[in-house]
């Protein structure tokens, strides 16, 4: 692990970044497990929080805490300006037109099934075509599912070779005239594969299709400009983004929000009720019925305050280094077949050891104080399509260091003495 | 009711081999277990969805059998500290009868002591127990065990 000729590696990949700083700003990282200093490796799952994003959290708790958008009084107008601040601050960091195109969710999950439910049943039809991928997450999947269901759309399929790279040839075959919807990953939980997000966008529009990109695990890992990409919607999760759980985002075009029903009905969506009838607050409050999850989104406002003053492209640059490192140490070991090997992609690693259940390795790595997850990762039908019943999957973040794969490989090379 | 003393002598014997071991020797202990339980002929005709036993991260088949009375059941799993772990639950709790077996307590599973391991929860011993209530309830899986012994 020491090994001299590697020391220097480890120099210039952490220099300038001082990953061992931004460490100190995760509390948990500081801790034990059977032992042995925590590995995370688990962030794609969800990451970890640094100190800011629980300070801010206990403090709104403790010092600014009421309703928002609702009270006549000092403390709800103070905090309903520093959560609408956190509208403002989401719309900055992936450069959205306005924040009025940007929803306040509980996570990626709730922000697919709300376009599903609102624009899919006011415009798509039975016979319609939408378009996923080949590595979507289940909440990618499923909510189109019901869909098809309830109004009779056709779900299909775009596929990737055996390297976890989309392929957009047959990805354009399927834009064809009954293809009304385009919902993709823009980065695959399991593989890591980072899909060129533009061409899809590009594409599916010379056809007038509009496109929702899942940015769950792409907007971790580097800059995202919806602009840019023109996406007609842009979804993620807050909880992998170092913010808290049960807060999430979902971007919409203006003019496509406004012609979306509500999704919810409920208080804080309404402009006036009566009994004979009720009129619907502009978006994006139209889509937020109920009080929203305010300590979250203040924590969320925390988070992402947090990695823009890094940078995510510092961020990016400091995990493809460790992207390459790992890669190359897990390609030295005969007996590790890594599944996602896409010139393009995130710091996510997906392996199983051969003649060794991954359920026993994660195992043993467990017992090596690392975190990993193991089994289907919530995309049972792309594990079908790799072939195998589960991975282990090593999911890093900013916090990780090239000597912390060095504990991993370790452990692996230990699993198969344990386990043979 | 309560289990006759001699009927979880298997039992007995492993709550203290686990008891006089540190955390990492109790896994390499179950994993022992689970390569030894390897070399014992499961039927591979039983390692088929009937005998699966569903909710888990690795797969788990149980079989079943009335032999003179008591429940005899044997136990396989694609991964080996799950096969270590289920090989204990049937190498415990085999040749009870219906009513001692339904005494079996969650307490018992959890005086295994393996509490150390995080993945218990989620290979869930438990879960193995209720299963394997539940199968000796059923009439049609008690001829499990006797064909597999042809
Ligand atoms: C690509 C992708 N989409 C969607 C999700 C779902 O996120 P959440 O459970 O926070 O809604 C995840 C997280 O597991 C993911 O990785």
């Amino acid at each position: 692990m020491n090994d001299i000729s590697r020391t220097p590696k480890h120099h210039n990949l952490e220099a300038g970044f001082e990953v061992e700083r931004i460490r100190q700003d995760f509390p948990i990282l500081g801790r034990e497990v059977h032992g042995k200093p925590l590995v995370y490796f688990d962030s794609g799952a969800s990451a970890q929080k640094p100190r800011v994003v629980i300070d801010a959290m206990v403090e709104v708790m403790e010092d600014q805490y009421t309703n928002v958008h609702r009270g006549a009084h000092y403390l709800s107008q103070t905090l309903t300006d520093r959560y609408e601040g956190v509208r403002e601050t989401i719309a900055k960091f992936i450069n959205a037109g306005s924040e009025s195109e940007i929803v306040i969710t509980r996570n990626t999950t709730e922000a697919i099934n709300l376009v599903a439910a609102t624009y899919g049943r006011t415009f798509l039809s039975k016979g319609d075509g939408v378009v996923i991928s080949a590595m979507e997450h289940h909440a990618n999947i499923v909510p189109w599912q019901m869909l098809r269901d309830e109004i009779g759309i056709e779900l299909k399929v775009a596929p990737i070779d055996d390297r976890g790279v989309l392929d957009l040839d047959a990805y354009a075959d399927l834009l064809d005239q009954n293809t009304k919807f385009v919902s993709m990953t823009h980065c695959s939980n399991v593989l890591g594969t980072i899909v060129p997000a533009k061409d899809i966008v590009g594409l599916a529009h010379d056809r007038g299709i509009p496109v929702l990109l899942d940015g769950s695990q792409a907007i971790v890992h580097g800059a995202v400009d919806v602009q840019d990409l023109d996406a007609d919607f842009y979804v993620f999760t807050g909880h992998k983004l170092y913010g808290p759980t049960a807060i999430g985002a979902l971007y919409g075009k203006a003019d496509l929000l406004a012609q979306m029903p509500p999704y919810q009905g409920g208080g804080d969506m309404i402009a006036k009720v009566t009994y004979e009838k009720t009129t619907y607050a502009e978006p994006p409050y139209r889509f937020e019925a109920g009080t929203p999850p305010i300590i979250e989104a203040i924590g969320l406002g925390a988070a992402i305050d947090y990695v823009s003053a890094i940078g995510m492209d510092a961020i990016q640059t400091h995990e493809s280094a460790l992207l390459a490192y790992g890669t190359e140490r897990l390609g030295e070991m005969p007996d590790i077949k890594l599944f996602g090997t896409a010139p393009h992609k995130a710091a996510i690693f997906s392996f199983i050891q051969e003649g060794i259940h991954p359920f026993d390795t994660a195992a043993a790595l467990d017992r090596a104080g690392i975190a990993t997850r193991v089994g289907q990762h919530c995309a049972e039908p792309l594990m079908a399509r790799l072939g195998v019943d589960g991975t282990v999957r090593a999911s890093l973040a900013m916090y990780n260091t090239t000597a912390e794969i060095d504990v991993m490989i370790a452990a692996l090379e230990r699993a198969r003495t344990l386990f043979r | 009711m309560s289990i006759p003393a001699e009927k979880l002598a298997q039992y007995d014997e492993y709550v203290e081999a686990l008891d006089l071991l540190d955390e990492e020797s109790r896994f390499e202990y179950i994993i022992d277990i689970g390569k030894r339980a390897a070399k014992t002929p499961f039927p591979e005709d039983c390692m088929d969805d009937a005998h699966l036993m569903h909710g888990c991260m690795s797969k788990v088949w149980i079989i079943h059998g009335l032999v003179d009375g008591t429940h005899q059941f044997r136990g396989q799993s694609d991964a080996i500290i799950v096969k270590g772990l289920v090989s204990m639950m049937v190498g415990s709790f085999s040749g009870l009868s219906s009513d001692e077996l339904a005494d079996v307590t969650l307490d018992q599973i959890r005086g295994l002591n393996l509490g150390a391991l995080t993945m218990q929860r989620q290979v869930g011993m438990m879960a193995m127990l209720k299963h394997m209530q539940k199968l000796s309830k059923r009439t049609d899986s008690a001829a499990d065990i006797s064909a597999a012994a042809e």
